[in-house]
């Protein structure tokens, strides 16, 4: 199997978000970054994948040259090897990131079989580059997948849906965006970890074309810092809390 | 001659064995520990000759000093007797001869015999605990050899003064003297003479043979492994090298996960145990119902090492996973052990190839592991939040480019992120400044020091930290640090050396007892205030700070002692990364905090945050009377008279 | 000019708030549903709305930002070339059009400028509220394109037993505070004792104290309870954006300065294995007494 993750390095927030002074993107002096967690599981899903039934995985990312980083921590995993997509930091609407996906995966030598996505970007959150990219390719896609079986060349994939899960059959190649808890990500062994400094890591620089959607700026919503009712401190506490919840009619 | 030939015959097996265990210890992978000759020479006279460790508990201490001294004062007469059995009238050229000679001999005799009683004793009527898992047969088989050694040469004795075949007065050996009047001059004991030297001499030899081949080994190796023990901090962990250009990668050592990767230190180890469970008596984990014994983790790994399988993996087949995870680095092991044995290290070293090789650890650590990589702390908060603490105290927050501060405040991640731990923080900020101390913060820039990943077993991990704290302090221009956490203080003051990161480190209550020494501070003494203060293990037993906090107890109150206290300390339970790991049996901070009770105090001081978190969380689930409280909270309680 | 919303299930709350929203923008609202019968199909219905877009040329076509409000019209987006914005709260009109979405799962949002005709665009969960009144107005169902080569081939049941996360109208929540999987049994008790269900932070999932479908977050489950009791949580956006749909949070830690207490109504200091076991007593109490 020949097997494409693509993840988006983000921030860790932590408890608060602080904006930059021009409003144009979060703060990110002294935060730590991660990638995504649905994606991080989609990494953790290709190499299970190849694990049982051979072949290679890429992961691939649009992204700063800081991206770097993010791309060396899903090799350590177990990923082959990675296409950085580097971009200077300014942020690329979907359709213009789903070209330059597509652009790269016309250059790859040989064809994927299995496309994985995160279900939605951990900071966006636009929920389409998957199923761009899929029509771009003229591929079958099908999202928030939490289960992956492949038989005969054709992946089984179930979907958490309210009152259970729906399954999809479908030939492969096709791209699927999966969730998290679709597996519990491996922790990185420090073998891996100096294996994953030497994989193969192919640059490209892409050019970005000029934002269909375009951000214009962030807010922080309203009514956040509110200030909570204090009932009290520790077990006291309790006959206040029940108060509150005789008044809300669930005792 | 039949003296020849036992003596080959139990040369033979002697050397054969000891260079199967020679060639162990050398065919281990190598480490540091030449240098530091007059603290190794000092190790030796104290705890070789001196016995000073088995003396920490002084009735079986004494017995082995006895039967030790004995056994050096007793070694030439092995050759005396092996001559007196060529030639009875011959013996060792001068101090054969010596009348003052044979009456240490019998003095050493009648002592090791004491030893011998007191030792049968111990372990047939007392019955301690620390021999659970102990090869207890092989003890009363060494033991028995020991008497019948000492007697035999007794015996010999008496029966040569009743045969006039020594030349010194009879009075020089009372012992023998005495035994001698069992004896007639008679062809009996010219015969019983020549059976009590054979006795002897058999006896010895077959020891020899069988010495090497069980526990009592140790007579040897014990004093090279007691000249190879650390002479550096308790609390430093030696590092690995990841990134060796001369070694490929497969050859990298990632602590150890087979017997091939042990060190030679970490055999000899193995090979000095006695089995005595000093170490168990002291260990938390084992007191607390947890499969871990260090005995039992070292007797483990001999086995493994001398069945000579080198690839077979340490964890399970020499040390279940368990007995891994308990243990809290507290070093009461390695403080107890009379032979210098290292457990501490050995079961990093497996911890470190669980973890980084096989990525295997306890799943509730896993967040801690990920947090502490990607968000610089082992809670995953922002950092960007880690000075809020700060913010209305006008604490100064050290910038890239500003002047240094005579003192650093390392905060630690536990004092900026834990509420309870925060307390201390406020406390220790506000008096320094009150004191008026210059000091600052790194704030934001202030980032784990890798301690939980380093005990938990990612060293790798903790590589990294170590390098972006030393640029940074040394960017800095950082000289002087004082921090409130004890494990902070011993990794800045005794790991970060290795990383080329040399600071004068203070802990917060050595620096606070010292302000109120010059009168920069001065709290008011409640009488009526019982405090107990309990040391925590990273500050008194691996880094020998004991007084400082005590003297700010006694600024403030009246102190009382519990039992386990200064080197002898109980564990809190949150040592080697257990502050985010799950304890299994019983709790450990809950048995410490009985221990607290017991004194009658209403106030319990640490001097830690996690000591801080541990207790007060074993006070309230063991539904205990205590105050836990920091000694830099109770100080500054002290001076605004408690508001 | 028109406005299109495609609408699940014309009774369904996120349906109906979707066409609140389009009828907030002051044009003529048409409502359309695909024919459901052989199953979801997302590109065969993607097709059929984007089939119907090109045929009538509305102003704007909107949708529910659910699963399948956001996949379905990605790929009307896809098959028609257009930019589409996720998770609208409000749209103010204009060439182009200005927007404010939802990012981070609701933790922040962005002002946006949609450079495309028509705009496509689905509407954040609770932007508005729905508005029964005018609901009378029809909705056409399409039929779905005819090859659907993806569609769902089989339904399998929930395994779990017992008040569904999502669904619950009280969720009792665990953090990394909880200390261990067995910590959960007070979380559970109050829980029971609530009829409401038991949620948890990503860090209780990681460290495998309880599964990832009990985790609420901004990757897990979504809730939108009338009470959210958060223990042990300290508050992490990724945390707050699974919970913000909750009408009231009541927020047990220890840590006066929490972040998780600047998005409460309900404070108690306190650390949760008192404080629960408390709470469930004293309900105890009420309902016996």
């Amino acid at each position: 199997m020949n097997i494409l993750v693509c993840v988006k390095r983000v921030p860790l927030t932590g408890g608060k978000i602080v904006l930059t002074d021009d409003q144009r993107a979060i703060s990110t002096k002294h935060l730590g970054f991660t990638i995504s967690p649905h994606e991080e599981c989609g990494c953790e899903e290709a190499v299970r994948l190849i694990e049982q039934h051979g072949g290679s995985s890429t992961v691939l990312t649009l992204g700063p040259p800081e991206a770097e980083e993010q791309l060396r921590d899903m090799m350590a995993i177990g990923i082959d090897q990675a296409v950085h997509l580097v971009t200077d930091g300014e942020e690329w609407d979907p359709q213009a990131t789903a070209g330059a996906i597509v652009e790269a995966i016309g250059a790859q030598a040989a064809p994927y079989d299995l496309i994985l996505f995160g279900n939605e970007s951990a900071d966006a959150g636009n929920y389409q580059v998957a199923i761009r990219v899929a029509h771009k390719l003229g591929l079958r896609v099908v999202t928030g997948v939490k289960g992956i079986s492949v038989h005969n060349g054709s992946l089984r994939l179930e979907e958490e849906v309210p009152g259970g899960r729906d399954v999809y059959e479908v030939p492969m190649p096709a791209v699927v965006t999966v969730k998290e808890g679709i597996n519990l990500p491996r922790y990185p062994s420090v073998p891996g970890r100096l294996r994953a400094k030497r994989k193969p890591l192919e640059a490209l620089s892409p050019v970005r074309s000029e934002p269909k959607l375009e951000m214009v700026r962030l807010v922080l919503p309203p009514g956040s810092g509110k200030q909570a009712e204090v009932l009290g401190d520790g077990p006291d506490a309790a006959p206040a809390v029940v108060g509150v919840l005789s008044e809300l009619g669930l005792v | 001659m039949a003296l020849a030939a036992a003596l080959a015959v139990s040369g033979t097996l002697f050397i054969t064995r000891a260079s199967l265990l020679i060639g162990l210890v050398r065919a281990g992978a190598p480490t540091p520990r030449s240098g530091d000759v007059p603290r190794r020479v000092l190790g030796e006279v104290e705890i070789v000759f001196g016995q000073r460790k088995l003396l920490q508990r002084l009735g079986p201490g004494l017995m082995h000093a006895f039967i030790f001294w004995g056994f050096l004062v007793l070694v030439p007469t092995i050759l005396i007797a092996m001559i007196g059995i060529v030639d009875k009238h011959a013996t060792l050229p001068w101090l054969g001869h010596q009348g003052w000679y044979a009456l240490l001999v019998d003095i050493f005799c009648a002592l090791v015999l004491a030893g011998v009683v007191a030792a049968f004793w111990i372990r047939k009527v007392q019955r301690p605990r620390r021999f659970e898992g102990s090869h207890l047969g092989e003890a009363d088989l060494i033991l028995g050899l020991i008497a019948t050694i000492v007697i035999s040469l007794l015996l010999w004795h008496a029966t040569r003064i009743t045969l006039h075949l020594n030349e010194w007065p009879a009075s020089w050996s009372p012992v023998s003297n005495a035994l001698s009047h069992l004896f007639a001059d008679n062809q009996t004991t010219r015969v019983l003479e020549r059976v009590f030297v054979w006795i002897h001499v058999l006896t010895i030899l077959t020891f020899l043979a069988y010495l090497p081949r069980s526990k009592h080994l140790h007579i040897f190796v014990a004093a090279f492994n007691v000249w190879f023990g650390r002479t550096r901090a308790r609390g430093r962990l030696e590092p690995l090298k990841f990134d060796d250009p001369d070694v490929p990668e497969e050859d990298l050592r990632f602590g150890a996960g087979a017997a091939k990767d042990l060190t030679w230190k970490q055999v000899l180890d193995t090979f000095s145990c006695t089995e005595c469970g000093r170490c168990q008596d002291v260990c938390p984990a084992f007191a607390t119902g947890k499969i871990l014994s260090p005995k039992l983790v070292i007797m483990g790994l001999r086995d493994l090492v001398l069945a000579q399988d080198q690839d077979k993996p340490l964890v399970p087949d020499a040390v279940p996973a368990d007995m891994v995870w308990d243990c809290v680095t507290c070093g009461a092991c390695v403080q107890a052990c009379p032979v210098s044995i290292e457990h501490v290290d050995h079961i990093v070293d497996l911890r470190r190839h669980l973890v980084m090789v096989d990525a295997s650890f306890p799943p509730e650590a896993e967040p801690m592991l990920r947090d502490v990589e990607r968000a610089s702390n082992p809670w995953g908060k922002a950092q960007s939040e880690r000075a809020d603490w700060a913010a209305g105290l006008g604490v100064r927050v050290l910038e890239p480019g500003d002047p240094a501060p005579e003192y650093l405040y390392w905060v630690g991640c536990a004092g900026s992120f834990d509420e309870r731990a925060r307390r201390t923080t406020e406390a220790t900020a506000t008096l320094l400044q009150s004191a008026g101390v210059d000091f600052a913060i790194l704030g934001p820039r202030e980032s784990c020091t890798g301690d939980p990943a380093r005990r938990i077993g990612n060293e790798y991990v903790f590589h990294a930290f170590a390098e972006q704290n030393v640029e940074t302090l040394g960017d800095a221009g950082i000289t002087k640090v004082v921090t409130g956490c004890p494990h902070c203080f011993n990794t800045l003051a005794n790991e970060y050396p290795d990383f080329g990161g040399r600071y004068d480190v203070i802990h917060h209550s050595e620096l606070l007892s010292q302000l109120v020494r010059e009168g920069r501070i001065n709290p008011k003494r409640a009488d009526t205030t019982q405090i107990t203060y309990h040391d925590s293990c990273y500050l008194a037993r691996h880094n020998n700070v004991l007084e400082g906090p005590r003297e700010l107890v006694s600024a403030v109150g009246t102190p009382v002692e519990m039992r386990r206290s200064r080197k002898q300390t109980f564990c809190c339970g949150a040592g080697g990364a257990h502050m985010w790991m799950e304890e299994r049996a019983k709790p450990i901070n809950e048995e410490r905090v009985r221990e607290a009770a017991a004194t009658g105090a209403g106030t319990l001081a640490v001097a830690c945050p996690f000591c801080t978190v541990m207790l007060d969380d074993g006070v309230q689930s063991a539904g205990a009377e205590l105050r836990v409280a920091d000694v830099a909270t109770l100080l500054s309680e002290a001076i605004d008279g408690g508001d | 000019m028109s406005v299109l919303v495609f609408v699940e299930d014309p009774s369904d709350e996120l349906s109906q708030q979707a066409l609140t929203f389009a009828r907030g923008l002051g044009e003529d609202v048409h409502g359309l549903a695909i024919d459901d019968r052989d199953g979801y199909a997302p590109a065969a219905w993607g097709q059929a709305l984007a089939a119907a877009t090109r045929e009538r040329s509305p102003s704007m076509l909107l949708a529910p930002g659910t699963d399948r409000g956001n996949e379905v019209l990605a790929h009307v987006a896809a098959e028609l070339d257009l930019p589409m914005v996720a998770n609208c709260t409000s749209v103010a009109p204009g060439d182009p059009l200005t927007v404010v979405r939802v990012r981070w799962g609701g933790s922040l949002l962005e002002e946006a400028r949609l450079h495309g005709s028509p705009a496509l665009l689905t509407v954040a969960a609770h932007a508005v509220a729905a508005d029964p009144a005018g609901t009378g107005l029809g909705v056409e169902t399409l039929e779905p394109a005819v090859e659907a080569v993806v569609r769902v081939s089989e339904r399998l049941p929930a395994e779990t037993a017992g008040v569904s996360l999502a669904d619950a109208d009280v969720v009792v929540s665990g953090g990394r505070g909880v200390g261990s999987a067995e910590g959960f049994a007070v979380i559970e008790e109050l829980a029971a004792l609530l009829g409401g269900a038991v949620g948890c932070s990503r860090a209780v999932t990681s460290a495998g104290w309880r599964p990832h479908t009990d985790q609420v977050g901004q990757t897990g489950t979504k809730v939108s309870p009338s009470l959210y009791i958060a223990c042990g949580i300290s508050g992490a956006t990724q945390h707050m954006a699974g919970c913000k749909g909750a009408k009231k949070l009541l927020a047990i830690n220890p840590d006066r300065e929490a972040s998780i207490f600047a998005s409460a109504d309900y404070a108690v200091i306190g650390d949760l294995h008192q404080v629960v076991p408390a709470i469930s007593a004293e309900i105890r109490k009420v309902k016996g007494g």
